[in-house]
């Protein structure tokens, strides 16, 4: 605090120049145009989704065919020419890459960070963490490629009966996608927890395992957790590789039975893409449930991202 | 540890011994387990890159003799004069490995530059514009060394117009001039020129303006040379001038500079001249014996032909252009804006609300899904702002908007590794926040930034979904010309082969190829920015 009271004295003088001034104003500006983009995005979904119901149609003065927002939440089909909008589908298919994805990127991401916090040599991390932000730097589309042609015909020898775009091939992409995201976020928590508790640990006569499984990981739930919601996040998010490998059939699916991954599912992401070859050029009802879709991943997303900030902040412990 | 022996008596020892025993055990299932959990996504990747290079490249069609004789050629020299680099002369050695990589990366780059002088920006077009950025340099440093009388606002004012003026008149003059030199003529005065001085700068930096002019004049002669000699072996000159001038001329610079001032690192030399050499005696070794190599689908007709029905024609030219311009927009628009913002959140932001809630909200925008940015794309930029569909510059602005919050993320990091004695240091030399920002911080952590950046623009050249959500087609047969014509890019071409053209034919052939390029490029980016990490964290 008191260097940045030292700066304010030193820069008085001078902080009200025109040329400060206007230097700042440009920078201020840059750092404005954050909360703008947020801004925007919130209310074009809104106004734009406002235009896709009935009930909130009205208040942005907009006329035309709408659908009714019950409908819409609770709707288990999604056939644009029968005017059927449910967006259940979509979420059942959403939930599932996302249950997919973390039966596998959850544990291996954990006992990653585990590994490199706790184990790792500085000559094995210097190699591991770099691959690891390769795992994260492939570009979606590549991955939702890997699926459909190295994936399901290797998991069809093991699996007959399964389909050419299914959940399981997108599911275990995603899953590797977002392991360094769990790894990464995971283990800065761990490396937050102070050596004292861990050498207590040791000289208590524990084992690494001890230590890591006894003293680290309770030390670092928080943070463990919040690194979880936000891959999950990141997973629900995910597009291309879903829309390459889930396929296009928009079907309400158990989540929890593991058949339904067998099978072709839309989630939200995948959805909105094939929606883009319907017309939404003119604005018509297919551009509106585009945002509709949008606003719900928005929020979907929005929130989980505020949870695991939440978690990290007010469960953080003080060392 | 835990098997300290200190109790005395035998039966209790035995007791600890076995915890000992148990405990040591599950110890080490455990780091076991743990090691294969941490290699096994990364294993899994590293086998799905290795088929669809195999794929793509096709090295069993080759002949037999075709791999002996490179493994003769190339391998074997690389790995004896490598290795024994490696084991007694370890700083040699990795000068001669960033000088070849140097030489690899910055040859693809330059191919990329080349495409775009030949196809896209006419030599006369980028010569006008330089000369009008130069005009207007020149007058703004002119106007700031004889008027310090003159107020602030004046000479920005005056700085302002001069600098709009030229960029509209100079331009449209040069090109309404009934002649004008040749295209190498012109790139030589407005590419290489510029080029030289600044890579002559880097190798002679300490013999004073003779030596940089010297370096600098060899430089240009090599271009001018390679310009003339490139005809007579097929190459027209302005590919050859542009290979040169972004390829040949920085990486001759980077070899100079460092044996110049590291005379002992001259050994690494060897590894690239045992890489080039190799690679040289082999080819030609193979083309006089007739042995034929790999048909891969990656090749020059692959990277130089547009989509085509047949799988084994369709080729990836239009997407690359549209990459690179999408690249050049994000760039220019992604790296002022996220410095910017970063410089206000580090250097000038009181501890406000104001401030918070900007910080609260960057930390959300870098979790929104990518499809949302591609709304808020077609949203704003196409439907309200009236912009025309999948147009470059809304491809770009959009990118730009996704990938801001990460870019500021990484500069606030780098400005924050700034130790503050040296903004005091400054300050106490009477230096305004400004001179300070401008003279001490950002040089200090430009280096962090461009790290950051450039990691920010491989997200962006990978992605697909914004560009699908803003209309840009996922075909396309032509370049685009200019900032306002329809936008392809690679990862959207290779998405309509894997969906739209979904058949073994293309799923074996046209995308396995897509899928090379595409990582090789962001790979390399990678490389560049772990490169310049690595630099950045020894100097510190």
């Amino acid at each position: 605090m008191s260097t940045d009271d030292l700066e304010r004295d030193l820069t008085r003088r001078t902080e009200n120049s025109p040329r400060e001034l206007l230097i700042r104003s440009f920078f201020l500006l840059c750092a404005v145009l954050t909360v703008a983009t947020t801004l925007g995005i919130i209310l074009l979904l809104t106004t734009e989704a406002a235009k896709f119901f009935d009930s909130t149609a009205g208040l942005v003065g907009f006329e035309g065919t709408t659908t009714s927002a019950i409908d819409f939440l609770t709707g288990t089909k999604w056939r644009m020419h029968d005017g059927q909008f449910g967006v259940l589908p979509f979420v059942t298919g959403t939930l599932m890459i996302t249950i997919g994805s973390a039966i596998i990127a959850l544990p291996l991401g954990v006992a990653t960070a585990i590994y490199l916090s706790e184990y790792a040599s500085p000559r094995a991390r210097s190699v591991l963490k770099p691959a690891l932000e390769v795992l994260a730097g492939v570009p979606t589309v590549v991955y939702g490629f890997f699926a459909v042609v190295y994936i399901t015909p290797a998991l069809a020898t093991f699996i007959p009966g399964i389909g050419t775009f299914n959940m399981l091939s997108a599911s275990i992409v995603v899953g590797i996608m977002i392991i360094p995201m769990v790894a990464s976020i995971s283990e800065d928590a761990m490396s937050a927890v102070p050596d004292e508790l861990r050498q207590a640990g040791y000289g208590m006569g524990a084992t690494k395992f001890d230590v890591s499984t006894g003293i680290v990981i309770p030390a670092a739930l928080s943070g463990i957790f919040s690194s979880f919601i936000l891959a999950l996040s990141r997973a629900i998010g995910e597009t291309m590789a879903v829309t390459i490998a889930a396929g296009s059939r928009t079907q309400f699916l158990n989540p929890l039975d593991p058949r339904s991954y067998l099978e072709s599912v839309q989630p939200m992401t995948a959805g909105m893409v094939e929606l883009l070859k319907g017309d939404v050029t003119g604005g018509g009802l297919a551009y509106r449930s585009l945002f509709a879709i949008g606003l719900t991943l928005f929020v979907i997303t929005l929130v989980m991202n505020i949870i695991s900030d939440l978690i990290a902040q007010h469960y953080r412990e003080e060392y | 540890m835990a098997t300290e022996r200190d109790t005395p008596t035998a039966a209790g020892e035995r007791v600890i011994e076995s915890f000992g025993r148990v405990s040591r055990t599950a110890d080490r299932v455990f780091r076991a387990l743990l090691l294969v959990a941490t290699l096994l996504g990364i294993v899994a990747l590293a086998i799905l890159l290795v088929y669809v290079a195999n794929d793509a490249i096709r090295p069993l069609t080759a002949d037999p003799a075709w791999h002996l004789t490179f493994f003769l050629t190339l391998v074997v020299p690389t790995i004896a004069v490598g290795g024994y680099l490696y084991r007694f002369d370890a700083e040699s050695f990795q000068f001669g490995t960033i000088t070849v990589g140097m030489l690899a990366v910055s040859s693809m780059f330059a191919a990329g530059a080349a495409m775009i002088f030949v196809d896209i920006v006419a030599p006369v077009v980028w010569f006008a514009f330089v000369l009008a950025f130069g005009t207007a340099f020149a007058g703004i440093v002119t106007l700031s060394r004889f008027s310090h009388r003159i107020p602030f606002l004046a000479r920005f004012l005056a700085s302002g117009a001069f600098l709009v003026g030229s960029v509209l008149f100079v331009p449209d003059a040069v090109q309404s001039l009934p002649v004008y030199p040749s295209d190498w003529v012109m790139l030589t005065a407005s590419l290489a020129l510029p080029l030289a001085v600044v890579v002559g700068r880097y190798v002679a930096a300490d013999t004073g303006w003779r030596g940089t002019v010297l370096a600098a004049g060899i430089g240009l002669g090599v271009v001018v040379l390679a310009t003339n000699i490139g005809p007579l072996v097929g190459i027209t000159p302005v590919p050859a001038l542009v290979m040169t001038v972004m390829s040949v001329v920085p990486t001759g610079g980077y070899v100079a500079g460092r044996v110049r001032r590291h005379p002992e690192l001259r050994p690494g030399l060897a590894l690239a001249a045992a890489v080039l050499g190799g690679a040289l005696v082999g080819a030609a070794a193979v083309d006089a014996l007739g042995f034929a190599g790999p048909q891969a689908w990656v090749d020059w007709q692959f990277l130089t032909s547009a989509h085509n029905n047949t799988a084994a024609e369709a080729g990836l030219y239009p997407a690359i252009g549209g990459s690179i311009l999408l690249m050049v927009t994000v760039a220019a628009i992604s790296f002022p804006v996220g410095v910017g913002a970063a410089v206000y959140l580090e250097e000038y932001a009181p501890n406000n609300r104001l401030t918070r809630t900007i910080d609260v909200n960057i930390s959300n925008l870098a979790g929104v899904p990518s499809v949302v940015y591609g709304l808020l794309g077609l949203g704003v930029f196409t439907r309200y702002l009236g912009q025309p569909r999948g147009t470059v510059l809304v491809g770009g602005a959009t990118l730009a908007l996704l990938i801001l919050p990460i870019v500021i993320i990484s500069a606030r990091e780098a400005l924050r590794g700034v130790p503050d004695e040296m903004r005091q240091a400054s300050y106490g030399m009477g230096a305004t926040r400004w001179q300070t920002v401008r003279n001490v911080v950002l040089p200090e952590a430009f280096p962090a930034i461009l790290t950051g950046t450039i990691l920010a623009l491989g997200r962006a050249i990978g992605e697909t979904a914004p560009l699908l959500m803003i209309g840009a087609p996922s075909v396309l047969y032509a370049l685009p010309t200019d900032f306002s014509s329809k936008t392809g890019a690679m990862p959207l071409q290779v998405y309509a082969w894997a969906s739209n053209y979904a058949t073994p034919e293309f799923h074996n052939k046209a995308v396995p190829a897509g899928v090379v390029v595409l990582l090789v490029v962001l790979l390399s980016m990678n490389s560049i920015a772990i490169v310049l990490r690595n630099k950045y964290q020894r100097d510190h």
